[in-house]
């Protein structure tokens, strides 16, 4: 106790404290603290909850797609910062609550459970010959495989020789040596954003993979495989190694081009190629793909073909339907001289043949490109392309009859299937028609009639800059045309462009989901990225001679993939049709986002004065959250306990007031004995400022002091019943303050939640900060919403930081010094009376704008007020030199 | 302000030690939780940031000990780890608080203050 309060002590004629009573002032003080600190660790973890929760509930909106990556981050937080405010609260209360922990064990197990990985089960077969294969294994071997073993045992089909290395084979070696772990860690901490961040990642995580230890059981049953196909070949076996997708069916999504195959390989080199291809799952087309259509990674187990390689003098891709929305019926091949390689890369426009669909096929259209080279195996690994003569470029690459061999088998497979399909096939020097693939084809939006070709000939349209070339996606999309070469442009691809390259390569899947439409020189129909197009709904015409060049300037452009033809500008009467799918709408990602927040989010604690309002009836992390909230200032400001001596004063300034001041150290200026503090007696600046912006300028409302309370006044209900119910409660209406000399804490009622104004201004700056959260509130979710985004746009003016979620907002400025840190604590003041009525006129556009401009214009001349006041103490403080 | 960061990727560690130097932090490293636990033992800090995933003694071991040491030292979890299993058990074995990387070097500034204030009041 300082001599001066002992003096004054003596003046009031009280009794002098004796040591032991000091002694146990001081004791009880130091605890005092101790709970301050508490509570203040319990209102960060609580802001730490409601962000968590506020993100989980931004992202179930679908503005944005998003991973498996953010949602455990999310649970992560939320759990984490719940928790936390189970440990201050019970710390706070004398442990009065050890159901919570019981209730957060139930909901945070069964939300672990969701975040699990769903791989498959081993153990299981690492290697399956295909002789064993059938539909049956498709969870095990992926949809290529299995459908290539149906074929060979249960359709009597021409396959290639080979076997499957299965899903069990991947997870024993993502298992192995923790590799899982390993890169489940480097994408969770990856830092930064956008193509170049994910590129970067991506090339980290595809090295770790490709050097990754191989369990020696996995290498000895691959090599034995090996071993029997050599023994069964007739000439010297080279092998393809194709990535076979599990769960193409059950995700209802294609994986077009999404890992890649090797082809011709030495079979010496099996067991790097395969973890090259088990890498490819984290390239940067198969990542923004998943992520994109809300795929987890581990919903797609890697399996891997081996095959032996065919040698094709021909080769291509059959659709047994027309997949193109609008295009004439009828089975669609795509064939090119050489491996059919050429066709899925989209490396140059391949011979077409449309054929009637049936079990006597006729050929409707024929249309034979001019194809520059044709690839063949390179007699040691890899492909060679070999370049045409223009004649023989020119000459149609097969005969008509095989082209209806073709066409059949593509009907015979789509008969045993019930659906229509996408098949590889190849034609082998000795003549055999051999069967790579055979897949569901994705129709994308067909059957509807394309939009823009209902455009009225009255409308009538400029001449197009091109036309021509083959529309592989129907749709309008318009936009800046950006012409891509290579990966570093990838980087700088602006959002909304249409994209323009020379080829239809895989590769360029990663930029459809930021492009309006796409058009390229070269490519077809059947191509990885014509499917992958159609399933993103994206406009693309594809072997549009010239593109490039006449669209690498043409800036503004509109193409109109239904007719084929590209227009300079954005003519009238060509405008794109409805918005793009939600990609993310029913994928595993969201569903089981979905199922996670509903142990998050829901909200069912609403009234205190219920008997359950209890721990045993928390059945989300929110409902816990709320407890944890209400109750830890119950116990800092309520009327039990020990502290009476530190229980919360309630305040008077002219009348008394119905919120409650805690001085936690140095906040008042005279000790206070009785149960009301003056506002002359506080010290604590920050409450000091925040008064000042309360009361800076009238309110047109109704009193601010009535009898109703001060601040609840504020946030009081307009539109929930829940509410109405609660204001009986004893500690509804009131407010709380936490306050030292240099800073202060406000808990106002602010709906179902707090809303929490804190402010540190002392000496040093860098220690200063002011910060003001709130969630929800009485209006409706709209007008919510609305409140969020026009107070962040207030405060941003003032150098705050602002996250709104939703209808939550986060706001802070720091490292000002003390005046400047004040008059933003004073503008919040302001803020928090005059945003009353804004929930009220918000969703009036034209009242809203007025009152937005009304509280600029208070908070600038507040603001220079204050400035200019301080400035004039400086002044006047400054002794004048002569 | 005394800071001990642990964490097994020296990328990470000149980092984030040039980050809070910046701002006026006093900052040791250490690349595991063995050298982590030698540097506890003879010197004071005010808090200290560590990884969960590390080859050898893992964070929550290191934790543990750490925590026999010096049961007033605030230690911060900061991982690429998002398990709120594993947040859980740190936080048991007496962890200020568990944050994910990549983390804002403001956040981590609050936090870190936040830390040294309570002084082990967890």
């Amino acid at each position: 106790m300082t001599l001066l309060r002992k003096l004054r002590a003596l003046l009031r004629r009280e009794p002098v404290p004796t040591p032991e009573e000091e002694a146990a002032a001081e004791r009880l003080k130091a605890r005092f603290r101790e709970r301050c600190t508490n509570f203040r660790q319990l209102l960060s973890a609580n802001k730490q909850a409601l962000e968590a929760l506020a993100e989980a509930e931004e992202c179930l909106r679908g503005v944005r797609p998003y991973g498996m990556k953010q949602i455990r981050s999310i649970v992560t937080r939320a759990g984490a910062g719940v928790f936390q405010m189970i440990r201050r609260l019970n710390a706070l209360s004398g442990n009065r609550y050890p159901g919570l922990m019981e209730s957060f064990s139930r909901i945070s197990a069964r939300m672990e459970a969701l975040m699990e990985h769903h791989g498959p089960r081993l153990p299981g077969s690492l290697v399956l010959p295909l002789e064993q294969i059938s539909l049956a294994e498709l969870s095990s071997v992926g949809g290529k495989m299995a459908n290539l073993g149906e074929m060979k045992r249960h359709v009597g089909l021409t396959v290639p020789d080979g076997f499957a290395v299965t899903a069990s084979a991947c997870a024993l070696f993502m298992q192995h040596e923790g590799l899982q772990e390993e890169i489940d860690r480097r994408m969770q901490a990856a830092e930064g954003k956008g193509t170049e961040a994910l590129f970067t990642l991506s090339a980290s995580l595809q090295e770790l993979v490709r050097t990754a230890a191989l369990p020696q059981t996995l290498t000895d049953q691959i090599l034995e495989q090996v071993a029997g196909m050599k023994a069964r070949a007739k000439g010297p076996l080279r092998l393809a190694l194709r990535s076979s997708a599990v769960g193409e069916d059950a995700l209802g999504v294609s994986f077009a081009g999404q890992f890649h195959s090797e082809l011709n390989v030495q079979p010496d080199d099996v067991l790097d190629v395969w973890r090259e291809i088990v890498a490819g799952k984290y390239s940067v087309t198969a990542m923004t793909y998943r992520f994109e259509r809300g795929i987890p990674d581990d919903a797609v187990p890697m399996c891997v073909g081996v095959l032996a390689m065919v040698n094709a003098v021909a080769g291509g891709v059959a659709y047994s339907r027309n997949p193109v929305a609008g295009g004439t019926p009828g089975v669609l091949i795509n064939a090119v001289p050489g491996l059919p390689v050429a066709v899925v890369d989209g490396s140059f426009s391949p011979d077409t043949f449309l054929i009637s669909h049936s079990h006597t096929p006729e050929i409707l259209e024929r249309h034979i490109a001019e194809k520059p080279f044709r690839c063949i195996c390179d007699p040691v690994e890899g492909i060679q392309r070999i370049p045409l003569l223009p004649e023989e470029g020119r000459k149609a690459c097969i005969s008509d009859t095989l082209a209806r061999q073709v066409a059949r088998l593509a009907v015979v497979l789509e008969e045993y299937y019930g659906e229509a399909q996408d098949v590889e096939w190849a034609l082998h020097p000795d003549g055999e028609l051999v069967i790579l693939q055979s897949r569901p084809l994705s129709l994308g939006e067909t059957g509807e009639a394309a939009p823009s070709s209902a455009v009225p000939e009255a409308c009538a349209l400029p001449e197009p800059l091109l036309a021509g070339g083959v529309s592989v996606s129907a749709g309008v999309g318009r936009g800046k045309a950006v012409v891509v070469r290579r990966d570093a442009d990838m980087l700088s691809f602006p959002e909304g462009a249409v994209l323009v390259t020379e080829r239809a390569q895989p590769r360029w899947a990663t930029l459809l989901s930021r492009a309006a439409a796409m058009v390229t020189e070269a490519g077809g129909a059947a191509g990885h990225l014509a499917c992958v197009a159609r399933e993103y709904g994206l406009p693309a015409v594809f072997g549009l001679k010239g593109a490039v060049k006449v669209l690498q300037d043409a800036g503004d452009i509109t193409v109109d993939a239904d007719a084929a033809r590209i227009f300079a500008g954005y003519p009238e009467g060509l405008a794109p049709a409805a918005p793009r799918p939600n990609l993310m709408e029913g994928s595993p990602v969201q569903e089981r986002l979905k199922q996670v927040a509903q142990l998050m989010v829901p909200l069912s604690l609403l009234d205190p004065s219920s008997p359950q309002f209890a721990p045993e009836y928390c059945h989300t992390l929110h409902d816990i959250i709320r407890f944890c909230h209400e109750k830890s200032v119950d116990c800092m400001f309520g009327e039990e306990g020990d502290f009476a001596a530190h229980q919360g004063k309630q305040l008077k300034a002219g009348a008394v007031l119905q919120y409650w001041v805690i001085d936690i150290d140095d906040g008042f200026i005279e000790p206070v004995r009785g149960s009301v503090v003056d506002l002359s007696n506080i010290r604590s600046a920050p409450m000091l400022s925040l008064w000042e912006g309360m009361t800076a300028v009238p309110w047109a409302g109704p009193p601010a002091t009535n009898a109703a309370g001060f601040m609840s006044v504020v946030f009081e209900s307009t539109m929930n019943r829940d509410l109405e119910v609660s204001t009986a409660t004893r500690l509804n209406n009131r407010n709380f303050l936490m306050i030292s000399s240099t800073f202060m804490n406000l808990q106002a009622r602010f709906g179902y939640h707090f809303c929490t104004v804190e402010a540190q201004a002392g000496d040093s700056a860098h220690e200063n900060f002011v910060s003001f959260q709130f969630k929800g509130g009485a209006a409706d979710g709209q007008r919510r919403i609305l409140r969020a985004h026009m107070v962040r746009e207030l405060l941003e003016d003032y150098g705050f930081r602002v996250d709104v979620r939703e209808d939550a907002l986060f706001a802070v400025a720091e490292g000002y010094d003390a005046p400047e840190t004040l008059l933003r604590v004073m503008l919040l003041g302001y803020l928090l009376i005059h945003t009353r009525q804004v929930d009220m006129i918000m969703n009036h556009e034209g009242r809203a704008k007025e009152l937005r401009s009304r509280l600029e214009r208070d908070m600038a001349r507040l603001a220079a007020a204050a400035r200019a006041r301080r400035d004039h103490e400086e002044t006047a403080q400054t002794p004048v030199r002569e | 302000m005394r800071i001990l960061v642990v964490d097994d990727e020296k990328e990470f560690l000149s980092l984030i030690e040039k980050r809070l130097s910046r701002r006026r932090m006093e900052v040791r490293t250490a690349d595991s939780g063995q050298a982590a636990l030698e540097i506890v033992r003879a010197e004071r800090f005010d808090a200290v940031v560590m990884d969960v995933r590390m080859p050898g003694m893992d964070g929550l071991e290191t934790l543990r000990q750490m925590k026999q040491i010096a049961p007033a030292l605030p230690v911060l979890l900061l991982t690429g780890h998002a398990s709120l299993g594993v947040a859980v058990n740190g936080m048991e074995l007496g962890a200020f608080d568990y944050m994910l990387k990549p983390v804002a070097i403001n956040e981590l500034l609050m936090k870190l203050e936040e830390a040294a204030r309570s002084g082990g009041a967890s």
